[in-house]
């Protein structure tokens, strides 16, 4: 079967899974086994084709489980949306259709991704505005504490997201032209080698760049998000150890101190911490978020509560159960009605995306390919491990969307793009070996 | 209340998405086991092992026909490929395998190498210099495919077909 033809075949599941997802909350809100739910799946595999048919007439060799599981995941976040709020659903069912459509006009445009090494530098440039922008006074938006947000007029958006992509692509090209130097004419000290000066300069520069990040945006996810990302294609570029654990001690150094002096990262560290702690749960900041994820996630059991079952607002009030279900903690919301069966499920889409992008690095015959592929898989888990393991508390919880599920916007664009740009690097690395 | 129908949809989800999961496993897998080609790492000469491993050195007499394709240049046809073989001259002068008629190449402008399973880049003191992929060429490297070689206003990719 050709890599198109299984394409093809893997958007059916996907499309069963939005309309049993949905046939399920109809189900359960009104009591019918309605018809529109059928619509709904019919709609959306007429979408997936659609995208399909552009990478079908673009993009002919390349990786044919990518879109389907990325499709895979966006049906999880619908149902999961639709479930929580109706009208933040439809925003983002709108906002899947612009992804799709930013999707293929990526892949149309960035069908030869060597176009990409030309404005390498424009996009480091580019990518670092947009993670200061946030700051910036008049456009700049706090939430619970961390700058992440951008309001231009009608249009908010997250710069991260997006960031992260140009700050992956312009790591690729960079390290492809200075790899070779940063290990062979380095300084050797006993078992560690220590890179030229001269090259270290720019690795300095990036953990500087995690660490004002840190300063600046308040976000330990993001910064470490970006900073783990380098660390990545630093270690896939030179095959060092010595040097991702140089770059691990630099972070931790400086994530100590910045986390013991600005008080927003402090709160959070308390109620990961000790989420249980009555202090803290009734503080406002405090833990009650993290403790109600984990209640939540426990409730879930091995099969879940079923859909439309999970409880998001204490009844009888307005206050919320679970603070910030349709993004921060929408893991907790799958895990509570689709049990641990359900979230294993989600976390394997995600591991086997990872592994395509991985896949497609190996068999990449150019250093960008390979770098541009294994640094875009590294971001895209480092996210993921991010909010997953904030919101089953192995690390302090920060709001980093959960890719393609999470409600957002500038998280399901930035996605879609770099999807794309993983489909054109596959395409041009199959086609070699084909 | 739990309606009965509910409960056949959640678990016909769980199923439909485990069934698709496992059929994607099963080709993954498959492919990672099948089309890796992993190419046996021959003992390379000291000193010229690719020394960050993220390529695979390839054996001789493996295929392996290196060729600098014509990007653009003066007198030169893009697309012209020229067989480097067990290495080349690249020059303005009488001595060199692949002749440039660029106004900044040198006599005995650049020298590639092959030893073992890779093809080495070495600047032979010219007056203006080689660049690898736009950066001026310091001491010999080993080329990679894609890898853009630029003397003067002439410009190669290099390729390992």
């Amino acid at each position: 079967m050709s890599a198109r033809n299984r394409e093809l075949l893997a958007l059916v599941p996907a499309s069963l899974l939005l309309t049993a997802g949905f046939a399920a909350v109809f189900v359960e809100r009104d009591d019918v086994l309605s018809d529109v739910s059928l619509t709904y799946g019919a709609i959306f595999l007429g979408l997936c084709l659609v995208a399909h048919l552009v990478i079908r007439f673009t993009l002919p060799d390349a990786d044919p489980y990518l879109f389907p599981l990325a499709a895979t995941l966006a049906c999880f976040g619908l149902v999961m949306i639709y479930r929580i709020d109706e009208t933040l659903a439809r925003e983002q069912a709108q906002w899947f259709v612009v992804g799709l459509v930013l999707f293929g006009a990526t892949i149309v445009a960035v069908r030869d991704i060597t176009v990409l090494e030309r404005y390498r530098y424009v996009i480091a440039t580019a990518s670092i505005i947009l993670l200061l922008l946030p700051r910036l006074p008049g456009i700049g938006q706090q939430v619970n504490g961390a700058y992440l947000g951008v309001k231009l007029g009608p249009i908010a958006f997250q710069p991260a997201e997006f960031a992260k992509i140009g700050i992956v692509v312009f790591l690729s090209s960079y390290l492809r032209d200075t790899r070779q130097l940063l290990v062979s004419a380095g300084r050797r000290i006993g078992p560690v080698v220590l890179p030229p000066l001269k090259h270290l300069g720019p690795m300095l520069v990036v953990w500087g760049l995690a660490m004002l990040l840190l300063v600046f945006i308040r976000d330990l996810g993001s910064s470490l998000m970006f900073f783990g990302a380098f660390l990545a294609l630093l270690y896939v570029a030179t095959n060092r150890l010595s040097f991702v654990l140089f770059g691990l001690g630099l972070f931790a150094a400086g994530g100590w101190f910045f986390a013991s002096t600005v008080g927003h990262v402090q709160n959070r560290i308390d109620a990961w911490r000790d989420p249980f702690d009555p202090e803290l749960y009734d503080r406002v900041g405090g833990s009650y978020q993290i403790a109600q994820s984990l209640f939540a996630q426990a409730d879930g059991g091995l099969f879940g509560q079923g859909f439309a079952q999970s409880i998001l607002q204490i009844p009888g009030t307005d206050s919320q159960l679970l603070p910030a279900a349709h993004t921060d903690l929408i893991y907790a919301v799958i895990v509570n009605e689709l049990g641990l069966v359900g979230a294993v499920g989600v976390l394997v889409v995600y591991l086997l995306i990872v592994e395509r992008a991985m896949k497609t690095s190996i068999i990449a015959s150019d250093s960008f390919s390979k770098l541009l592929a294994a640094g875009l898989g590294a971001v895209f888990a480092l996210q993921v491990f991010v909010i997953v393991g904030g919101v089953t508390k192995v690390i302090p919880l920060t709001g980093v969307t959960l890719p393609l599920i999470s409600y957002g916007g500038s998280s399901i664009l930035a996605n879609f793009v770099l999807l794309a740009l993983l489909l054109a690097v596959s395409d041009k690395a199959r086609r070699r070996t084909a | 209340m739990v309606e009965p129908a509910s409960v056949l949809l959640k678990y016909g989800f769980l199923i439909v998405l485990y069934l698709f999961l496992v059929w994607v496993s099963r080709n993954a897998l498959r492919d990672l086991a099948g089309k890796t080609v992993s190419r046996p790492a021959p003992a390379a000469p000291a000193g010229l092992v690719d020394a960050t491993g993220l390529h695979s050195l390839t054996p001789e007499g493996d295929g392996l026909e290196p060729q600098l394709v014509v990007e653009r240049g003066v007198g030169l046809q893009p697309g012209m490929a020229f067989d480097i073989g067990d290495g080349a001259v690249l020059g303005r002068g009488d001595s060199a395998e692949i002749r440039l008629q660029d106004p900044f190449a040198s006599g005995r402008h650049a020298r590639l190498i092959r030893q073992g399973g890779i093809v080495v880049i070495e600047d032979l003191g010219s007056t203006n210099g080689t660049y690898l992929n736009g950066e001026l060429l310091q001491g010999p490297q080993p080329l990679h495919a894609g890898d853009r070689v630029r003397i003067g206003d002439t410009e190669f990719v290099y390729e390992d077909r």
